[in-house]
């Protein structure tokens, strides 16, 4: 079956319509700051999002197999601080400390994992509950914080290799290995077949257990390697501040990436979407010199109408799926 | 009051559910509804209850036709349908149930609980419930909720009563007293539309009797004009189209495929059975039967409590689905929305869903291969439309069943032991008998030993070499196919049968 280049194009777009938004956003901030998105001004973006992308990664193939993980915050400031107390006074190894954060977000993973895999608790709940625990636990573990890392560290957040920022790197090298897991591998689809129909999947043979648990270690050990990055950009690892609200902000940038709540449908090029999406249209309002207050306001109500949208192209695409379905009936 | 339905036609694509289909209802008569699955019934009686909009044709109450096809105006029309799933909410009791949406209130918020209470307790007396309105619905068991739904119909003012298959799931004293109570609505001047496939109870209630055969009206009487059973059975198998195709001859020395010995489950066994290479057996029976428990058991879904499953003569295990399948055992489940298709995902996908692992190198799909699998097995099964890319739940029933089918048996499987359930519900009569023919040539090509679990008469026919007739749980009687007819299988389990509690 041969598809025309504009079939493609309408479909692409029909799949991805903040794609559109997107790109119309870029052009119309361009022309009415008169080219203030430049490269330095899009580096700070790309390294924001870069943070949001690591987690946002494990984080919408969770939701797509029908869980969600919403302990991510408070699992970035346990591995923001577990970094930062060996790192304290730039004397640490800071690949020991990239694995000790990553570690702690595991340690966080496996926990939400089991207690919602294997026994079965519904995830949101389990992991609000983990989201409470995990940010006193980094409280305990540092009261006070720590901070000055040294420049071998800080180098995880604020270096660059051939210009561009080390965590960007990081994130688009997972964000490109996620995306073939996704396509490529067995394991990849069974993530989507358990989120379609969870029942139909255990009937197949898909281990409908193992596949979330391990998305859930992902995820915590994503987050601590996020937590690490955010620590080594400020110079101080705060308990109390790290990641707080996090989690939603990570939420917000993969719905808006199209990932459907209710599972078995999205795409990590959609979540590349959703982040840079956010993270434009945050920079494009300070461009325009508008207050962090009304931000918000349109970041929220964004969310709100790319849903909307995203609803309204579902029913279109059904429609137009169905009429294949009978052309294609009739030509055989 | 008389409710009638002239020329409704509902067409699903390519496909006639229902062909100028026209029936009248009138107060104070028990009309009986009869056909197979597929026939067109619950087609119909959706379309009467407003949750299904036909293609064309009219509906009228008394003359006045129907202003639209949605369930309010149905409900204003005076039509009530209780479906077999039930629409009660478990976790509220009687009286809100039988109040929700049309709450008695004191200015315009307060619950009158009084008052509800009061005219719950008539309602449940009209229907001979004698239970307290304030019991949780959820407590109640299925016959008792069926007798609160009439209540509910009956408070709404309906004057046609719909019932779906209504004795099904009842045991023998609630499935009389359900009788006793159409009879006493049928005399305070309600009209009763009663689907069923029990022709005792169509000879015990009924005054009409319509029957439907592939969407149309093949057969109609006055219940007075000395209607009898056989009568009945022949106007629901109808004449047999020619020579009915028969299953493939087996080697009648072959080692059994699959052999169960005193094998049981919750609600089934002790069955002790053989299937041979090529065999196909049919599970015969009601709903309740126990055919759908047996074939859930055998793959893992549910436990097995007792004896052994041995697959070419090797005892294997199968205490959870992916076990079954490594010990070649496959399941077509009957429920194909919920429990077989990934109905947003594509065909592909869907039918290569276990097989990509085995395909697959170094934790890599294989994605040339699985489209060679893919190709192979939609030629062979004739999917229609033959599209990788289509989402499983864009094609029609039949090729649905087909796309599953295909995921069990195609180049790169090892399935040995096919258990279909209910092949053919909601698959439109063309596509049947391709289903047919494909199972028959496959069990024939591949030495599959096929277990069929079915209460169609016809699939029996068409598909089986043996038949084994369930009841409760147990095999009752085996019956040789090649020297019965589909007559023969309907008046046995219609006709004698009580239901099963």
């Amino acid at each position: 079956m041969t598809i025309s280049l504009r079939q493609r194009l309408i479909q692409g777009l029909v799949k991805n319509p903040l794609l559109v938004l997107l790109i119309v956003m870029v052009v119309a901030v361009q022309i009415a700051t008169g080219s203030q998105l430049n490269w330095p001004n899009l580096r700070g973006v790309l390294l924001d999002g870069a943070v949001i992308a690591i987690v946002a990664i494990p984080g919408a193939m969770l939701i797509i197999s029908g869980y969600i993980d919403l302990s991510v915050g408070s699992t970035l400031a346990l591995g923001g601080v577990t970094a930062g107390m060996i790192m304290e006074g730039g004397t640490g190894n800071p690949a020991l400390a990239v694995l000790a954060a990553i570690g702690a977000g595991v340690l966080v993973g496996l926990f939400n994992g089991v207690v919602t895999t294997y026994f079965g608790l519904n995830s949101f709940i389990a992991t609000l509950g983990a989201l409470t625990a995990v940010r006193g636990a980094a409280q305990l573990l540092s009261p006070l914080g720590r901070s000055t890392f040294g420049d071998a560290f800080g180098f995880l957040g604020v270096g660059t290799l051939v210009g561009i920022p080390v965590a960007v790197i990081v994130a688009a090298v997972l964000l490109i290995l996620a995306a073939l897991f996704l396509r490529f591998t067995p394991a990849g689809r069974h993530v989507y077949a358990i989120g379609v129909n969870r029942e139909a999947a255990y009937l197949s043979g898909v281990n409908v257990k193992r596949i979330p648990f391990v998305l859930f270690v992902v995820s915590g050990g994503a987050a601590g390697l996020a937590g690490a990055i955010t620590v080594a950009r400020l110079n101080s690892a705060p308990p109390g501040q790290l990641g707080v609200g996090f989690e939603l902000v990570v939420l917000t940038a993969v719905l808006l990436g199209g990932v459907v709540f209710t599972g078995g449908e999205g795409s990590m090029f959609g979540v590349l979407v959703g982040v840079l999406f956010l993270g434009l249209l945050n920079n494009a309002l300070t461009l325009l010199g508008v207050t962090s207050f009304w931000q918000n306001v349109a970041t929220g109500l964004a969310l709100v109408a790319a849903i909307g949208i995203g609803a309204y192209i579902h029913v279109v695409r059904q429609k137009i799926e169905s009429a294949q379905a009978a052309r294609l009936a009739e030509q055989a | 009051m008389t409710t009638s339905v002239t020329g409704l036609t509902k067409r699903y694509g390519s496909t006639l559910a229902l062909d100028h289909v026209s029936l009248e209802i009138t107060s104070g008569e028990v009309h009986a509804l009869l056909g197979h699955n597929g026939a067109g019934k619950s087609t119909l009686i959706k379309c009467l209850g407003g949750g299904v909009a036909p293609t064309s044709g009219v509906m009228t109450v008394d003359g006045t036709e129907f202003a639209s096809f949605d369930p309010r105006t149905s409900i204003a029309n005076g039509v009530a349908v209780i479906y077999q799933n039930l629409s009660l909410i478990d976790g509220l009791n009687i009286a809100e149930n039988l109040f929700l949406g049309q709450e008695v209130t004191h200015a315009a918020f307060v619950l009158d609980r009084v008052q509800h209470r009061e005219l719950a307790q008539e309602s449940l007396a009209r229907v001979g419930l004698n239970v307290n309105p304030n019991t949780l619905v959820g407590e109640l068991s299925i016959g008792q909720r069926q007798l609160v739904e009439v209540a509910k119909a009956l408070q709404r003012n309906a004057r046609l009563l719909i019932l779906d298959e209504p004795s099904a799931a009842l045991s023998k004293t609630e499935a009389e007293r359900l009788s006793e109570l159409v009879l006493g609505l049928k005399a305070d001047g309600i009209a009763i539309l009663y689907v069923t496939h029990l022709l005792n109870e169509v000879m015990k209630l009924a005054d009409r009797v319509t029957v439907l055969r592939d969407g149309k009206n093949v057969w109609f009487s006055d219940m007075s004009a000395g209607v009898t059973k056989d009568d009945l059975v022949e106007a629901i198998s109808g004449e047999s189209a020619g020579a009915i195709s028969r299953p493939h001859p087996i080697a009648a020395d072959a080692m059994p495929a699959l052999s169960l010995s005193d094998f049981g489950g919750p609600g089934i066994g002790p069955i002790t059975l053989d299937v041979k290479p090529g065999e196909i057996l049919a599970l015969y029976g009601l709903v309740g039967a126990g055919r759908t428990r047996l074939l859930q058991t055998l793959f893992g879904r549910l436990p097995t409590r007792s004896g052994t499953v041995a697959v070419d003569g090797e005892i294997v295990s199968h205490s959870r689905p992916k076990k079954a399948l490594s010990a070649r055992i496959a399941l077509v489940p009957g429920d194909r929305a919920k429990q077989g298709l990934f109905g947003s995902m594509s065909a592909l996908d869907n039918t290569v869903i276990r097989t990509m692992g085995q395909l697959s190198r170094g934790g890599i799909r294989n994605i040339v291969a699985e489209r060679t699998v893919f190709d192979r097995v939609s030629d062979r099964l004739s999917l229609r439309p033959k599209s990788e890319v289509l989402p499983a739940a864009r094609f029609s029933g039949g090729n649905q069943q087909k796309i599953l089918i295909g995921r069990w048996v195609n180049d790169r499987s090892d399935v040995k032991v096919l258990l279909l359930d209910d092949p053919t519900q909601g698959v439109d009569v063309g596509a049947r008998e391709e289903i047919y023919r494909v199972v028959r040539e496959l069990a024939a090509e591949r030495g599959l030993a096929v277990i069929v679990a079915t209460n169609e008469p016809d699939e029996v026919m068409s598909l089986a070499h043996r038949c084994l007739v369930m009841q409760k749980g147990k095999v009752v009687q085996e019956i040789d196919v090649a020297t019965t007819t589909a007559e023969k299988l309907l008046a046995l389990i219609h006709v004698d049968a009580v239901p099963v509690p």
